[in-house]
């Protein structure tokens, strides 16, 4: 760590913070918003954490301001001036943050000091998952190992999540009947008059590639950073580069909303259903160690490792599909025609 | 090949200011795209070949994967960002952004 280039980036970071509440213009507070993701993920870099930083670079920095983008496209571009409201409704509000972190502060007090070596975290759970993974689920990434074995149970239900927020989405925006009367702008046309060779062209070339490197992302998370938030993520984002660069209609032809719904449910299933696979073959829910009796060729220890893989998988296809799903929702108006 | 390091990375770097200096002094959208877009592709593309070029200073199969992949990434902003300067200024051109010209008063 050097502390010249953390001091910097965590300036700018508090700099991009402020800016992105500041200005007025949505779209500029967006693309702020985007530089503020890589900031952090830098920073992330920087203390070591890479797999954080990987998840920060494709899902807060990438498919997070392009959702933003295109909302923002999609309904109006300029903060209204809001009038200025009661005073005391503003003092209230004053207060209650104040107590809020007043409170928080008084509770902080009974924290262990912040990375000592002390604490319970560090003199007991650490060691043991940086000493034990390999020999308990060979899986030389410990993150990996950490987010889809010991804690299983929590990334399945950040994974459904995921699901609900494109199940939210889906029922807020979709729009079946043609003739429903809406209050926003008609969708204005994304791309110019007329096809653009140059950019398809490379956008055609590049998304082969930017898939093969997100299925590596997903089957290689067990030995370098990676897995299945990230390699869903850049695999939806894929398709997203590909409706920016043709159009809508073209993604809906590849990627219908049937499609889409079922890879949802599939990857949401894939994961819970080997959870419940363990559960039959006589483990503990998400115990991966038994499905060796499934398996041909493993041992217990194989077996968590594969166990793994599956349920990578499945959170990959969950988040791939409801990316797609959300952007064509947002950028449609929910009518999944061309936009 | 130290050498050959330090001259990639300095006239990196010496491109970057450049692309910086020319984002915010030139004139209008256009102009400043040019810059960004040149600048940010060649510099990018000169650090990261001496990042390769650095990488070899043990030769070892893990060294040469490494230097393989760089070099994806190399191509891979060789293509992106150009494409990516051209989709900006292409959408600025249809948007109707007017070019600057040294007499403001002949654009009405």
């Amino acid at each position: 760590m050097i502390w010249q280039l953390d001091l910097s980036v965590l300036t700018l970071i508090v700099v991009c913070a402020f800016a992105t509440i500041m200005v007025k213009d949505l779209l500029s507070a967006a693309i702020i918003f985007g530089a503020y993701s890589f900031l952090m993920c830098l920073l992330w870099t920087e203390m070591g954490a890479v797999d954080v930083a990987f998840t920060e670079a494709s899902v807060g920095a990438g498919v997070s301001t392009v959702l933003f983008i295109a909302a923002v496209h999609q309904t109006t571009r300029i903060v209204k001036p809001r009038k200025s409201g009661r005073m005391l409704s503003k003092v209230i509000g004053l207060a209650a943050a104040l107590l809020t972190g007043l409170v928080l502060i008084i509770a902080e007090a009974d924290f262990p000091e912040f990375a000592s070596p002390f604490s319970p975290a560090s003199l007991h759970l650490s060691p043991y998952y940086i000493t034990q993974t390999l020999h308990d689920t060979n899986v030389p990434n410990i993150v990996t190992s950490v987010l889809a074995d010991y804690r299983g149970f929590d990334t399945m239900f950040e994974t459904a999540v995921i699901f609900t927020a494109g199940l939210a989405v889906i029922a807020i925006l979709r729009r079946y009947k043609r003739d429903d009367r809406c209050d926003l702008p008609e969708p204005g046309v994304v791309s110019g008059g007329y096809p653009d060779t140059i950019i398809r062209f490379i956008a055609r070339q590049l998304v082969p590639f930017i898939q093969l490197f997100a299925l590596y992302v997903v089957a290689h998370g067990h030995h370098s950073p990676g897995g299945g938030f990230q390699g869903g993520v850049i695999l939806g984002a894929s398709f997203i580069l590909l409706a920016i660069s043709y159009d809508t209609g073209m993604i809906i032809g590849l990627m219908s909303e049937r499609l889409n719904i079922l890879l949802g449910n599939i990857g949401v299933l894939i994961y819970a259903g080997i959870g419940f696979l363990c559960l039959i073959l006589g483990a503990n829910f998400l115990d991966y160690s038994m499905l060796s009796k499934v398996l041909p060729a493993t041992d217990k220890i194989m077996a968590r490792s594969h166990g793994m893989l599956g349920i990578e998988i499945g959170v990959a296809i969950a988040v791939m599909a409801i990316v797609i799903s959300i952007y064509i929702n947002i950028i449609s108006h929910g009518k999944y025609d061309k936009g | 090949m130290d050498v050959v390091v330090i001259i990639l990375t300095v006239s990196a770097l010496v491109f970057f200011f450049a692309t910086t200096v020319g984002l915010l002094r030139f004139p209008d959208f256009y102009s400043r795209m040019h810059a960004a877009g040149k600048g940010d592709t060649l510099s990018s593309l000169l650090i990261l070949m001496a990042l390769v070029l650095y990488n070899f200073h043990e030769f070892n199969l893990a060294n040469l994967l490494v230097a393989l992949k760089i070099l994806l990434i190399v191509v891979f902003i060789f293509m992106a960002s150009p494409t990516a300067t051209h989709a900006i200024t292409d959408a600025g051109y249809e948007s109707g952004v007017k070019p600057w010209s040294k007499n403001p008063e002949e654009e009405s």
